[in-house]
């Protein structure tokens, strides 16, 4: 009880700092507690808010799945036949240390500035950990257990559905909760960034430059701060609450 | 010719599959020789077949870029301001991170009074608060820095925490037995037990750092290597463009095998671990 208590205390006691410094010594620029919860009301009550983090999510999403649909096979693919492993590990070191927000100017040339810019920067964030750790997820799967079904006969396609997906599902979620994180670092990255050039079909992080650049609101962008850093939280909740559900064995 | 041509498509395609016309166990550089070889070859043929030379130029172009950009001494001052301030940045993480982790991982109402702002804060990536912080800083060295030291601090702090946490709790026992005293049992037990904890998340962090050290330059520093991709992008200078992201990537991967080689020297008896 006494630790919750004051686990409870701290933000709320930080908090009431944070407005009552900024009340005594800050300009009224400053943002404050008290702004920026009406700032969010008016942020949410126009849908503003709303529409913008759809936008993003929607691109994070097309991005992520973009990502799972070339990195999983590809990685279940180098995991279990070794030479292609081999043969591709050279690309994948080589690509996987460059940020994906490095490639950020070389999207926008080649796609301009709108969604399909955003989705490519996004399954590039997502794609190396998914890779990887499908990578690593085949190759620890138990050889004992490919063994015992290929000498019962089972056929290569069941086997790879029955066997090795399974088996290597947790190290795939795992990948996939982390690439979903850096995809939502980086769509925001990337709409910031893209910001003052796009039209006005912007997400949350293009919303953050505008409210910098043009309406100079700086609640305002403490509320967009807040707004995604809730759905990172939930995001990261909602593939750990699926990693449970998928392999409740493993507790990762 | 032609059929020439085909030959060697046809041999480059059975060395793409893996063929057994190779031997078996080539070494390890020679196949990364290959396979890059290859990648330039299809990067080559398809900037040849790509009308618009600004879209797609060819690896050469690319590579006089980077000799020109290494020539003019561009690309030696924007990494150079690149690398410091990661330097800088991730000293500064790791000065207030570890012992405050270290203490966090020792004391209940540390723990208590910091994981929830902690974990409200954790989530809101560094790059969110650019816009913010370029009201707070400016265009300038400032806000390069922060955002960086913001984004290594959370590993870097969880990561320490957690290490202490995992320490065998009978080496703590067997220490206080022999009557240790707290300074000693802290630099001699605990922080060398932590030791391979803290180094993984300080690899953590330098990746997630030089991620972060590229947006914030892209978006508002006067210098850097994040800068001068934008840069060279409005001035439609695509070989320089991709030549500054080729020394993006070739210093983010040389800053995690320098860590991990540190790794290495600093606790040899944890090679066993980090080796997958």
């Amino acid at each position: 009880m006494k630790h919750f208590l004051i686990r409870f205390a701290t933000p709320i006691v930080l908090i009431a700092l944070w407005q009552l410094f900024a009340d005594a010594f800050g300009s009224p620029r400053i943002p404050r507690p008290s702004a920026v919860l009406a700032s969010a009301m008016k942020l949410i009550g126009s849908g503003d808010l709303v529409t913008a983090l759809v936008t993003s999510l929607g691109r994070v999403f097309s991005g992520f799945m973009l990502a799972c649909a070339i990195a999983i096979p590809l990685g279940i693919l180098m995991g279990s036949v070794r030479t292609v492993e081999r043969n591709l590990d050279p690309l994948v070191e080589s690509f996987r240390p460059v940020a994906a927000i490095a490639i950020l100017p070389l999207v926008i040339l080649w796609l301009g500035t709108g969604s399909m810019a955003a989705i490519v920067i996004v399954a590039y964030a997502a794609f190396f950990p998914i890779l990887i750790n499908t990578i690593a997820g085949v190759k620890r799967i138990d050889n004992n257990l490919m063994r015992a079904a290929y000498t019962m006969g089972v056929p290569p396609a069941t086997r790879m559905w029955v066997v090795l997906l399974p088996a290597a599902l947790p190290a795939i979620l795992v990948g996939m909760r982390i690439g979903l994180g850096m995809a939502w670092t980086a769509i925001i990255a990337a709409e910031l960034a893209v910001g003052a050039k796009a039209g006005g079909e912007g997400g949350i992080g293009q919303m953050m430059f505008i409210f910098y650049a043009y309406s100079v609101e700086l609640n305002g962008i403490v509320v967009c701060m807040i707004a995604v850093g809730i759905v990172a939280l939930v995001l990261d909740r909602i593939l750990r609450a699926a990693l449970h559900a998928a392999v409740p064995w493993s507790r990762l | 010719m032609v059929q020439r041509i085909a030959g060697m498509m046809a041999s480059f395609s059975g060395v793409l599959m893996g063929n057994s016309t190779a031997p078996r166990h080539w070494p390890a550089w020679t196949i990364y020789l290959r396979t890059m070889g290859l990648f330039c070859l299809l990067w080559y043929a398809m900037s040849w077949l790509t009308p618009n030379k600004i879209l797609l130029p060819s690896p050469l172009d690319v590579a006089s870029a980077l000799r020109d950009r290494i020539d003019d001494g561009e690309l030696v001052a924007n990494a150079t301001v690149s690398l410091t301030r990661l330097l800088v940045s991730v000293s500064i993480a790791s000065l207030i991170a570890i012992p405050l982790g270290l203490a966090m991982g020792t004391s209940r109402l540390l723990e208590d009074l910091l994981e929830w702002p902690v974990e409200l804060l954790r989530p809101i990536a560094g790059i969110a608060w650019i816009p913010l912080a370029l009201f707070m800083f400016g265009i300038g060295n400032g806000l390069p820095i922060f955002i960086m030291i913001y984004t290594a601090f959370f590993p870097l702090l969880l990561g320490t925490a957690a290490g202490v946490r995992n320490v065998d709790r009978r080496l703590i026992s067997a220490a206080r037995t022999m009557g240790i005293p707290k300074g000693t049992l802290m630099r001699h037990v605990i922080f060398p037990a932590a030791l391979p904890s803290i180094m993984t998340s300080a690899r953590l962090a330098v990746a997630a750092s030089w991620t972060a050290v590229v947006a914030a330059e892209l978006v508002g520093a006067p210098s850097g290597l994040g800068y001068a991709i934008e840069y060279y992008r409005s001035m439609l200078d695509t070989p320089s463009v991709m030549a500054f992201i080729i020394v993006i990537g070739t210093l983010g991967f040389l800053c995690d095998a320098a860590l991990r080689s540190l790794s290495a020297a600093l606790m040899p008896w944890a090679n066993a671990e980090e080796k997958r």
